[in-house]
């Protein structure tokens, strides 16, 4: 295989990698470092055509542990697009900013990390993408160097530390058991026959993702995390890192372990019935708009774990392949769809922290300031409000295609009493939905009108544009996510 | 002639509402929405002289792909049940902006809401696919929200929330449903589909549909409807959402938002009766009764004269069940006469409500008393709508339930004397007690000063008059297309709009 052949497979990561560390090594040497944010733009820009551009290639690499395909592409797309998101964002947040080089240039190496997993078809890449992404978003949610960043900072370490371990653990029992570190490998090597020692390296796996996932009873750190750090950082934790453990599960839960379906679909099915209850619940009683943000991300995830369940329940049934096509499908468009709306509610919370902090109030994030946002910061407001109407289902907006297409899987696979609790959560979680928005349209303004940074603004209006595309036009969405599901479960 | 006379229908308060949003005074608002509603109405007028009335075929379909992998399409059409309450909507849409005209409080944001909500209504009586359906089921919700968050009375935040949740759980149930028609039936070529005739059509093919499933899905569908109607139990966010309603809130929440579910009953409900247990009609048929006279006993009760129409209007919804439960032509024809008849009454009805409230600064009725003597052009036409209200010959109130009545005798004669001996006696006591305390009678006081209210609002209300005596008197332009459609329902299977020969 020659250099070109890679270059159309791993351009993007390539000209990310060489661009993290260019920036880095810039900084060293530049006083104005505005450039910086333009030229992370400008590679975020180009990486994303390429990933576009190389949708419909198929083809592994490095001997097999790296692979590029529809699922790949899908989930590079995802995270490109929140990482070009935040950093529009960022382009106002940390202008003139003295560190704003380190900025760039770890959110491009998490980026990158990320990409990573997304092809890593091989344990041990797999995993080094993660760190790569983990360690990245550690030192970026302590930023701006306050005292809730570092302390979320701390907290989001030990916890990822603790579930890398678990993790690796989990992946050191499949190595023993089978002898490879190759998911498919590790498919075709029978895990299903050799007794209970595979149940324990389900159990580790399971936990691992389950950290990164944000899956109940393992989110006891996101909440505290997505509060205390930047807030760019926890749109770009909540709508890109959280993926990862997404995908990674995808990967090794649905393809090398689909011989201990049995054992997962129901640990599965408790889980996401958990968490998305439990999230829903206690963002229900949170004066944080921060917070109920974050409680709202755990639920999501709850929601999208429904996907497994539906491919473990599918799995012999008449039709399975295309039930559980359909549920992996939708998960991964709640997936997308949950990339851009969450991204945009978190950027317009900094934006009404930003507000708050120069009217000089203490607890930026609080709901408070939310009064009157339609008449301060229109433009924020109405962001704010369609990204909300689209988490919470409201057709016709991004969150109601995903869903519709996830919890009507569920129905197909049988499992009506999991749709039916998803359905009635969604209902619930309406209810904190319509709180923010009743205080930024109904209650009398607590200040006077406020100009909205351009950056921010502009990131506000590309996450508004994806959540309506996707809402109005379905179809090129719902055709991307069926062939990355496929790729899943053929 | 216009081509795709619906989706224009549908665009063009679509664009107004961008438009009027973005506006900065008061009167660019306004004329924005009266523009904006002026063309529907015109469209929906023209849609019916052309509507050819003696034919049960959907008429002006538009038919798209949307997402063809999920097996959604645009798909538009109307027949005799949708085009009465496109009619309706249009004309009360237009009546509404013209009766709040004087809005002060952000007027843009105002105007903007009423032509979203004009939208989603439209929407609904209009779309033949589930997915289309539900999408404008849904969206008819954010209006009616902002409508009472913002514009409401004291209890505005919670009554909001209240509309919003209880109408979107029953939604939801609505949608598992939905759901399970779509994964149990395959077209022939062995995809999906969302669309409603052909889904419907295929619940009466029990080998597809066990008896079983086709009961669970048929309570889950007339859940959603029901909630929306609303009928008792289910009532119980409807007096909230209209007491804190502003008037123009009310008007649209009772006039067309209701509708919505008797719609529902009539597009989706009834043709699939045929092929469910019989326990349901007996279970329509005791909602549908317990509606009429617990709605009417507690209107009897209300001192505020805006929560006793509130109440009527629950009482007023129980005949449409019923009707629809009966089965028989008569009574599905007078049901769907109904409907439209009591969007016309109900709306004089809140619009006097409403106006009695800005005017004399409370609604509860035994604090009012004698304003007729100041307000005599107001109380003539609260008078008519009162009248209309309680079922008078010659207005438009009476036909509908004079023939729901004498329709529902023929299959549930023992549902329909209770209402006839039970209901109307109360009906009438509520309607003209109210009159005789809030208009006549000796004038007190502190309302000498009062006079008649804003041209603007009488002439909307004199409008809303008119169509309904016109509509008392000569029933048939609207009745007749109602018949044709109640005919089908009752006799034939559904068609699907490929056996139609319109797609």
């Amino acid at each position: 295989m020659i250099f070109s052949d890679y270059l159309s497979l791993f351009g993007a990561e390539a000209l990310l990698t060489g661009l993290a560390l260019l920036i880095i090594v810039l900084g060293l040497f530049m006083k104005n470092k505005n450039l910086m944010g333009c030229l992370s733009l400008a590679g975020l820009a180009v990486s994303m055509y390429l990933v576009m551009a190389a949708d419909q290639t198929k083809g592994a690499v490095f001997y097999g542990t790296m692979q590029i395909d529809a699922l790949s592409q899908f989930f590079k797309l995802v995270f490109v697009t929140v990482a070009l998101i935040v950093v529009i964002a960022g382009l106002s947040r940390y202008k003139n900013h003295p560190g704003q080089d380190e900025f760039y240039g770890l959110l491009l190496l998490a980026t990158v990390g990320m990409m990573v997993v997304a092809s890593s078809m091989d344990l041990i890449s797999l995993f080094i993408g993660f760190e790569l992404a983990s360690l990245a978003t550690y030192a970026l949610a302590a930023f701006d160097r306050e005292k809730q960043n570092l302390e979320a900072a701390m907290k989001y370490f030990i916890f990822g530390s603790v579930s890398s371990a678990l993790m690796l653990f989990g992946f050191s029992l499949l190595y023993g058991l089978t002898g490879t570190t190759l998911i498919s490998g590790i498919a075709d090597a029978g895990l299903a026959d050799m007794g209970p020692v595979t149940l324990i390296a389900l159990l580790f796996v399971i936990a691992g993702f389950g950290f990164k996932m944000a899956l109940v009873p393992f989110h006891m750190w996101a909440p505290d995390t997505y509060t205390g750090a930047p807030t760019l950082v926890t749109a770009f934790l909540a709508a890109g890192s959280k993926k990862m453990g997404f995908v990674a599960a995808f990967k090794v839960v649905l393809i090398a372990l689909i011989a201990l379906r049995m054992e997962w679909y129901m640990a599965f099915a408790i889980l996401a019935a958990i968490t998305m209850t439990l999230g829903n619940l206690v963002a229900v009683w949170q004066n944080n708009v921060k917070r109920i943000l974050a409680y709202s991300s755990v639920a999501y995830a709850g929601y999208i774990a429904i996907a497994f369940v539906v491919v473990g329940a599918a799995a012999g049934q008449i039709d399975g392949f295309s039930i559980a096509a359909n549920g992996l499908a939708g998960g991964l468009l709640l997936i997308l769809a949950h990339a851009f709306m969450k991204t945009g509610a978190f950027v317009a919370a900094a934006v009404v922290a930003y507000m708050a902090l120069s009217d000089g109030k203490d607890n930026p994030d609080d709901i408070e300031h939310y009064a009157g946002l339609g008449h301060r910061a229109p433009i924020t407001a109405f962001c704010m409000l369609i990204c909300l109407f689209s988490l919470s289902g409201i057709p016709p907006t991004a969150g109601f295609v995903g869903k519709f297409v996830l919890f009507g899987s569920a129905i197909d696979a049988g499992l009506v009493w999991l749709a039916v609790l998803a359905i009635l959560n969604s209902a619930l979680s309406l209810y904190y939905y319509l709180r923010i928005i009743k205080y930024m349209y109904v209650n009398e303004p607590a200040g006077g009108k406020i100009s909205e940074p351009k950056g921010y603004v502009l990131a506000l209006v590309v996450a508004l544009v994806g959540v309506l595309g996707i809402g109005f036009f379905p179809q090129v969405f719902v055709d991307l996510a069926y062939r990355a599901a496929e790729v899943l479960l053929l | 002639m216009i081509s795709n006379p619906i989706s224009l229908m549908i665009a063009v308060p679509l664009i107004a509402m961008v438009v009027a949003f973005m506006t900065k005074t008061r009167s660019q608002a306004r004329i924005v929405a009266l523009i904006g509603s002026l063309v529907p109405l015109a469209i929906s007028l023209q849609m019916f002289m052309e509507f050819d009335k003696t034919s049960e075929i959907m008429q002006f379909v538009e038919s798209y792909d949307w997402v063809p992998s999920l097996g959604v399409k645009y798909t538009v059409g109307v027949d005799g049940i949708g085009l009465p309450l496109v009619l309706l909507s249009t004309i009360v849409s237009i009546l509404v902006v013209v009766y709040a005209w004087g809005e002060n409080t952000r007027p843009n944001q105002f105007f903007a809401l009423l032509l979203l909500n004009e939208v989603g209504v439209l929407g609904v009586f209009t779309a033949l696919d589930f997915f289309l359906f539900y999408i404008f089921w849904e969206i008819v919700l954010i209006p009616m929200y902002f409508l009472i968050g913002i514009w409401g009375g004291p209890r505005k935040d919670y009554s909001a929330i209240k509309f919003f949740i209880y109408t979107h759980v029953a939604s939801l149930v609505m949608l598992l449903s939905i759901f399970a028609l779509y994964f149990t039936y395959r077209t022939p070529a062995g995809g999906r589909t969302f669309d409603m005739l052909t889904l419907i059509q295929a619940t009466s093919d029990s080998t597809l549909f066990s008896p079983m499933l086709v009961n669970v899905i048929f309570l889950g569908l007339l859940f959603g409807f029901l909630v929306k109607m609303p009928a008792v139990p289910f009532h119980t966010w409807l007096p909230d959402a209209h007491v804190e309603a502003p008037t123009a809130g009310s008007v649209i929440l009772a006039a067309l938002l209701l509708k919505m579910g008797g719609y529902g009953l009539f597009r989706v409900i009834v043709p699939m009766m045929p092929n469910v247990s019989e326990h349901y009609v007996t279970l329509m048929a005791i909602i549908g009764v317990v509606s009429i006279l617990y709605g009417a006993f507690l209107a009897l009760s209300q001192k505020d004269i805006k929560k006793m129409v509130a109440y009527s209007s629950v009482s007023h919804m129980g005949y449409v069940l019923l009707g629809a439960g009966a089965f028989t032509w008569l009574s599905v024809q007078g049901a769907m006469f109904q409907q439209f008849s009591h969007g016309l009454i109900t709306c004089v009805l809140f619009m006097s409500a409403g106006t009695i409230g800005h005017t004399a600064g409370t609604r509860i009725i035994p604090e009012l008393g004698g304003l007729a003597d100041r307000m005599p052009k107001f109380a003539v036409l609260m008078m008519m709508g009162f009248l209309a209200s309680l079922g008078l010959p010659g207005m438009c109130g009476f036909i509908a339930e004079f023939t729901v009545l004498t329709g529902s005798y023929a299959t549930l004669p023992v549902y329909t004397l209770i209402v006839i001996f039970g209901g109307i006696v109360v009906t009438a006591g509520y309607h003209l007690w109210a009159m005789q305390k809030v208009m006549f009678g000796p004038i007190l006081k502190k309302y000498l000063d009062l006079h008649d209210p804003h041209s603007y609002e009488l002439l909307s209300m004199s409008i809303l008059v008119f169509l309904i005596v016109y509509f008392g008197v000569n029933p048939a332009p609207i009745m007749d297309i109602m018949g044709v459609a109640a005919e089908q329902l009752i006799e034939g299977p559904v068609m699907t709009l490929a056996q139609m020969g319109v797609v």
